[in-house]
C-alpha cells in the first residue's frame, strides 16, 4: 500500500489558506447569484461591477461565428482583472461564462423554430443542438506545443490549407492571442505583487510564477510548475467558454514532469501536492486517475495519482476527480485510498467503472483498446480525449410525457388495456427519439457556422489541421447521446396500473385515469393505492420487468437508425443530471403516484424509498436495480449512494466500500458517485446550509458545496440519505 | 426437500452480523423473551399485524375489510388484537403503509434464491449470509436446507443463535455451517432466566459443545446497564482462555422501542451505555487477553 504523502504544516497552511478563501468566496458568489448555484461548484471568482462590451458582428446583436467569438474572448481575456491567490503556485482565475457577459449563440435564422412545437409538446427543453462543450481535449497537444506552437500551428494550416474563409482560423488564432495575452498580463502582475511582497517566500513565490507564465509565452512547458501552470491557464478559458470542463487523464498527463524535476532534485512531493491543489483551487475541470493502459497489460496508477488524491483531499473543496476503477489488483491501492478519503472527508471522487463503460463502448463498434483509452471528463460522460465528439448530457427525453400521452390516448379509445398503452407509448417515444436525431442534423449543419469550439479545437487531432470544427468532422469519432429520463417514474406507473387495475381489479381504468387527471386531488387513497406497489428496484417486481422493457425497447429505438439527413451515430443513455425537479415540475401527475410538479425519477435509478416490505433499503439492493437498466452502449447512467458512516464505522468500511464498487463494476455498472457523511450531519446542514458551510457533497457526477444548493438540490441529496425511512 | 419457513425481513449489505458485506435473513419466532429485543416482532411464530398509527390517514378500509372486527374506531383508532388472525386483509387494503403483516412464509428454494442474487459481493469481500431472528434454530429444517443450499452454491454462512436448543439440533447444522454468532446475555442462571424467560445452562453447554467440536465461533454480548451490565465481567471470566474467534460488544440501544409500539407490546427501556462505559468495558476483556470489538456507540 503507498505510504500516505508527507506534506509539512508550511505547505498544509497554504493549502488550507486556499480552502479558506474558497468557502468565503462561495459566500460571495452565492449572494451575487440569488442564494443558491445548482450547477457544478465552479472555481469562478465574482468581480464585482466588471462588465464587458461585446463587438457584434450584425444587427442581429448575437455573437457568432468563429473570428467574431474569438476576437470577442480575446478582448475579454484582456478586460477580466487579474487574479492571483497569495498561497497558491498559480496564477489566474476566470470572471464567469462568456455568455454571461455576451449573447453568444445561433444567429436567428439557425435557429431550431421547426422544432418548437414538438420540443414544447414533449417537454423538450435540452435538445442537443447547440450543444457545446462535451468533448475531452487532449492537453498532450498544449504540452508538446505550448501557447506559441499552437499560434504557430494555426497560422501554418491557415497558409497551407488556404482556405476561401479564414474565419475558422482567424478565430482559433485570436484565441491562442488572448491566452497568450491573459498569460503576459499575469505574468507582469505577479511581478508587481513580488516587487510589494516582505514575505520573503511569498516574494519568491510571486517572482516563480512570474518567471513560469513567461517561460509559458516562449516555449512548452518544462517543469512540473510550467505544467500545472499551463493546465490553469487552459481550464480558465475553456472554462469561460461555455463553461467546458474536461481534462483529461491527469495522473498520466503530469507523470513525464514529475519524473523529469524529481530526477533534476527540483520538485518535492508536497510541492507537486500544493500546485496541484492550486490547479483544483482554479478551478473544477473534470479529471480522471487511474485505469490501464490501452493493451491492458499495465495499470496507469502511479505516485502522481496519490499526489493528485492527496491535494484534493487537503483542499478540501469541491473538485471533479474520478477513480477509473478495473477488475485487477493493479487497480486496488488507488481505489483503496480514495475510498479512506471519502470516509474522512463525506465525499471525494467519483469512480468511473471499466466494465460497463469499456464493453458498451465495444458494442458500438470500436477496439477494446480504444475503450480504454477513454476519460471520465465530464459530470456522467467520457470521452476519447482529442478525438471524439460525443455530446453526452445534452439531451434530455422525458419519457413520462411519452406515458401520458399514450394514457390519454387509450382512454379515449374507450377500450383501455395495457398492450395498447404499451404500443402508444412507443409510439410517442420514437416521435421523441427521431425529434432528437433530426435535431443533430440540425446541430450538424449549423453549430460550426454559431458556436465553434474555439477553445478545445486548439487540444484536439484535426481541427486545426483539417481546418473544420470538431462538431463537423474536425475529430474522427461523432457518436451523438440521446438521453432518455424518468425511466423509474415510467416503470413505476406500468407497474401500479398492471398491478391496481389489471391483475387485483382495485380500480378501474376509469377511476385510475380520472385520479391522475385530478392530481389525486381528493383521491389520496388511490394515489397511495398507486405508489405503493412493489416499486422498480423492489427484488421480483412488476416495476422490473418494466424498467426493462422499457430500457430495452429505448435502446432499440435510439440505435435503430442514424439520423436521417447526415447518418450520424446516435447512442442512447440515461442521464438526467440533477435536473429531476425542473422535469418534474410542468409534468402533470402519474400513475405512479406521483403529483404535478413532483420531481421525476433520477437517471436509471430507482425512486427513494422503493424497498418496502419483506426487503430493507440497501445500497447494493440499490447498486443491482442500476446495473440491471445500464442502457450498455458505453455512456455512464449513475448510481448515487449515500451511506451513513454510522453504518460503516467498524474497521473495515473501506474495504466494504471497495467491494461495493468493485462489484457493480463486474455487474455492468458505469459511474458510482458516493457521499459518506452521518444522516444526523445531512439533516442539520439541511435545516441549517450556514451552520455547515464547507460541507462537500456529490450531488450527481459533479460535487459542490452542500450549503450552496437549492433547497430542491439539497432535498435530493438528503433523500437519499434518508431512503431507508421512507 | 421442500423446507418451508417463516421469516419477516431480509437486509441485504448487512455489515455488522459477521465478516463481510452479508445478507441478514430474520428468522420469525423466538423462545427467549428478552426484556430489551431489539426485534420484538420475531416473537412470535406466525405472522402478526404492525401498526403505525402516525401513518392512518383514516380511509376506513381496514374496517371495512376485516372480518374479525380487529379495527375498533374508538377515540382512536385500536386493535383488538385477541381478534386477529394475522389474514392480512387489512395490511394489503392499507396503501399509506400504517398496517403491515411482518412475517411471510418461504421456501428455502424460494429465499435461496433471493439471497443468492449478492453472491459477488459475498465473494468479493468474504462475506455471506447471516440466519437471525428470533431464533433461527427454532425453523431447523428450514435452515439445515437453507444452509445446505448455501453450501453447494460455495455462499458462506453464519448462524446467529442463543443456543437454547438441545444439542441435537444444533450439531445438525455443524456440517454445513461456516460460522455461529453466539449470544450470551447474562452469567448466572437466575439473572439469565429473570431477563430472558430462561435459564442459561443449555445455552452455556451448547456452548461449549460447540467450541469442543473445533466450530468457529463469535460471541455477542448485548451490553445494558441496568440488565446485565453488572454479570459482564462474569462473562469475560468465563471466556477468558476459550477459543472463541472474537467477543462482540454491544451496545444497547432503543431502535427497538418504536416496534414495540407497533406492535401494542409494553416498552422497558434501559439505559444506553456511553461510549466510556463501553471503552471500559472492552479494556476489561482485553485485559484477559480475549479477542474484543465493541459496537453500537
Amino acid at each position: 500500500m503507498e505510504e500516505r504523502i508527507v506534506v509539512s504544516d508550511a505547505y498544509r497552511a497554504r493549502i488550507r489558506s486556499m480552502h479558506d478563501t474558497k468557502v468565503k468566496l462561495n459566500k460571495e458568489k452565492l449572494a451575487a447569484y440569488g442564494g443558491s448555484i445548482d450547477i457544478d461548484d465552479h472555481g469562478f471568482i465574482y468581480f464585482d461591477g466588471f462588465t464587458f462590451q461585446p463587438d457584434y458582428p450584425d444587427e442581429s446583436g448575437v455573437l457568432y461565428g468563429c473570428r467574431a467569438i474569438g476576437q470577442n474572448l480575446r478582448r475579454f481575456l484582456n478586460e477580466i482583472p487579474v487574479y492571483i491567490h497569495p498561497d497558491s503556485a498559480l496564477t489566474g482565475a476566470w470572471a464567469g461564462v462568456f455568455q454571461n457577459f455576451a449573447n453568444i449563440g445561433l444567429r436567428p435564422e439557425d435557429r431550431p423554430v421547426q422544432f418548437a412545437e414538438l420540443h414544447k409538446k414533449y417537454g423538450i427543453t435540452q435538445s442537443g443542438i447547440g450543444g457545446m462543450n462535451h468533448l475531452g481535449p487532449d492537453m498532450t497537444i498544449g504540452f508538446r506545443d505550448g501557447l506559441p506552437g499552437l499560434l504557430e500551428k494555426v497560422r501554418w494550416y491557415r497558409q497551407f490549407n488556404a482556405p476561401a474563409d479564414t474565419d475558422f482560423y482567424d478565430g482559433e488564432e485570436a484565441v491562442v492571442l488572448g491566452m497568450m495575452e491573459y498569460t503576459a498580463r499575469h505574468r507582469d502582475y505577479a511581478r508587481e505583487l513580488a516587487e510589494k511582497e516582505t514575505d520573503p517566500f511569498r516574494r519568491a513565490n510571486y517572482e516563480k510564477m512570474a518567471d513560469v507564465n513567461d517561460a509559458l509565452l516562449n516555449r512548452p512547458p518544462r517543469t512540473f510548475r510550467e505544467a500545472c501552470q499551463f493546465l490553469a491557464i487552459f481550464q480558465s478559458v475553456d472554462r469561460t467558454y461555455y463553461a467546458g470542463g474536461a481534462l483529461g487523464q491527469l495522473d498520466e498527463l503530469l507523470r513525464p514532469f514529475y519524473e523529469k524535476d524529481v530526477k533534476d532534485g527540483v520538485l518535492t512531493d508536497e510541492e507537486a501536492v500544493w500546485m496541484i491543489a492550486s490547479l483544483f483551487y482554479n478551478d473544477t475541470h473534470y479529471s480522471q486517475i487511474g485505469g490501464q493502459l490501452p493493451d491492458g497489460s499495465r495499470g496507469l496508477t502511479s505516485h502522481v495519482s496519490f499526489l493528485i488524491l492527496e491535494a484534493a483531499h487537503l483542499l478540501h473543496i469541491p473538485y471533479n476527480l474520478a477513480v477509473r476503477v478495473y477488475e485487477d489488483e493493479s487497480c486496488d491501492p488507488l481505489l483503496r485510498r480514495a475510498v479512506e478519503y471519502i470516509l474522512e472527508d463525506g465525499s471525494g471522487p467519483s469512480f468511473s467503472l471499466s466494465e460497463g463503460i469499456e464493453t458498451g463502448y465495444t458494442r458500438q463498434g470500436h477496439p477494446r483498446e480504444l475503450a480504454r483509452m477513454r476519460a471520465k471528463v465530464g459530470c456522467n460522460w467520457v470521452a476519447l480525449p482529442g478525438i471524439e465528439y460525443p455530446l453526452q448530457d445534452v439531451t434530455r427525453l422525458n419519457l413520462a410525457w411519452a406515458f401520458l400521452y399514450a394514457l390519454d390516448e387509450v382512454m379515449e379509445s374507450g377500450n383501455p388495456n395495457l398492450d395498447d398503452l404499451w404500443t402508444h407509448f412507443l409510439a410517442h417515444m420514437k416521435i421523441m427519439v427521431n425529434c432528437i436525431k433530426d435535431g443533430y442534423d440540425w446541430h450538424y449543419e449549423v453549430v460550426s457556422r454559431n458556436t465553434p469550439e474555439v477553445v478545445l479545437n486548439l487540444f484536439c487531432h484535426g481541427p486545426i489541421e483539417r481546418g473544420v470544427n470538431s462538431a463537423s468532422g474536425g475529430v474522427d469519432i461523432i457518436n451523438l447521446n440521446v438521453d432518455g429520463i424518468a425511466l423509474a417514474t415510467v416503470a413505476d406507473s406500468f407497474a401500479a396500473i398492471e398491478q391496481r387495475v389489471v391483475r387485483e381489479k382495485k380500480l378501474t381504468w376509469q377511476e385510475m385515469y380520472e385520479a391522475v387527471k385530478s392530481n389525486f386531488e381528493g383521491k389520496e387513497n388511490i394515489r397511495l393505492m398507486l405508489k405503493n406497489i412493489p416499486r422498480f428496484g423492489n427484488p421480483d417486481s412488476l416495476a422490473n420487468n418494466w424498467a426493462l422493457k422499457i430500457r430495452d425497447s429505448y435502446v432499440a429505438e435510439v440505435l435503430s437508425s442514424k439520423t436521417p439527413k447526415h447518418h450520424l451515430t446516435v447512442i442512447p443513455g440515461m442521464f438526467s443530471h440533477g435536473d429531476v425537479f425542473a422535469y418534474g415540475k410542468r409534468l402533470p401527475a402519474t400513475p405512479n403516484g406521483r403529483k404535478y410538479g413532483d420531481p421525476i425519477s433520477h437517471s436509471a435509478e430507482p425512486d427513494p424509498g422503493f424497498a418496502q416490505g419483506l426487503v430493507s433499503f440497501s445500497p447494493t439492493l440499490k447498486a443491482n436495480a442500476v446495473a440491471s437498466v445500464q442502457p450498455g452502449m458505453g455512456n455512464s447512467a449513475p448510481l448515487h449512494l449515500d451511506i451513513d458512516v454510522d453504518m460503516l464505522q467498524r474497521a473495515g468500511g473501506a474495504d466494504t466500500l471497495c467491494t461495493l464498487i468493485h462489484v457493480h463494476n463486474q455487474m455492468g455498472g458505469t459511474l458510482l458517485n458516493l457521499n459518506c457523511v452521518t444522516k444526523e450531519q445531512i439533516r442539520q446542514a439541511h435545516a441549517d446550509p450556514d451552520s455547515q458551510p464547507d460541507l462537500v457533497v456529490r450531488v450527481t457526477g459533479y460535487s459542490a458545496f452542500f450549503a450552496s444548493l437549492s433547497k430542491e438540490y439539497r432535498q435530493q441529496v438528503v433523500d437519499r440519505y434518508l431512503s431507508d425511512e421512507k | 426437500m421442500a423446507a418451508e419457513g417463516i421469516i419477516f425481513n431480509i437486509q441485504s449489505f448487512s455489515v455488522q452480523d459477521g465478516p463481510g458485506i452479508r445478507t441478514t435473513v430474520f428468522f420469525k419466532g423466538c423462545n427467549l423473551r428478552c426484556a430489551w429485543c431489539h426485534n420484538p416482532e420475531s416473537w412470535k411464530f406466525e405472522p402478526q399485524i404492525q401498526f403505525y398509527p402516525e401513518k392512518c390517514i383514516g380511509c376506513g378500509n381496514c374496517f371495512s375489510v376485516c372480518p374479525n372486527g380487529v379495527h375498533v374506531a374508538a377515540e382512536e383508532h385500536i386493535l383488538r388484537r385477541e381478534n386477529c388472525t394475522a389474514c392480512g386483509r387489512c395490511a394489503d387494503e392499507c396503501y399509506a403503509g400504517a398496517l403491515a403483516l411482518t412475517g411471510r412464509r418461504m421456501t428455502a428454494e424460494e429465499l435461496f434464491r433471493r439471497i443468492q442474487v449478492d453472491q459477488p459481493y459475498y465473494q468479493k469481500s468474504g462475506g455471506g449470509v447471516t440466519f437471525s431472528g428470533g431464533e433461527c434454530m427454532m425453523q431447523p429444517d428450514f435452515l439445515a436446507e437453507l444452509l445446505h443450499l448455501c453450501r453447494e452454491a460455495g455462499i458462506q454462512t453464519a448462524v446467529d443463535t442463543a443456543g437454547h436448543c438441545p444439542w441435537e439440533k444444533l450439531e445438525r447444522m455443524l456440517s454445513d455451517a461456516d460460522l455461529f454468532l453466539y449470544d450470551l446475555k447474562a452469567y448466572s442462571p437466575a439473572l439469565h432466566k429473570k431477563l430472558t424467560g430462561v435459564e442459561n445452562g443449555q445455552i452455556l453447554s451448547n456452548f461449549e459443545k460447540l467450541l469442543e467440536y473445533g466450530a468457529r465461533v463469535i460471541v455477542r454480548i448485548p451490553c445494558i446497564p441496568g440488565a446485565n451490565w453488572e454479570e459482564i465481567p462474569q462473562l469475560a471470566d468465563y471466556l477468558a482462555g476459550k477459543p472463541v474467534e472474537l467477543v462482540e460488544l454491544l451496545a444497547y440501544h432503543k431502535l427497538g422501542e418504536g416496534k414495540r409500539k407497533a406492535l401494542d407490546m409494553a416498552i422497558e427501556s434501559f439505559t444506553v451505555p456511553s461510549k466510556a462505559d463501553m471503552q471500559e468495558m472492552t479494556d476489561l476483556f482485553e485485559s484477559k487477553g480475549i479477542p474484543v470489538r465493541c459496537s453500537g456507540v
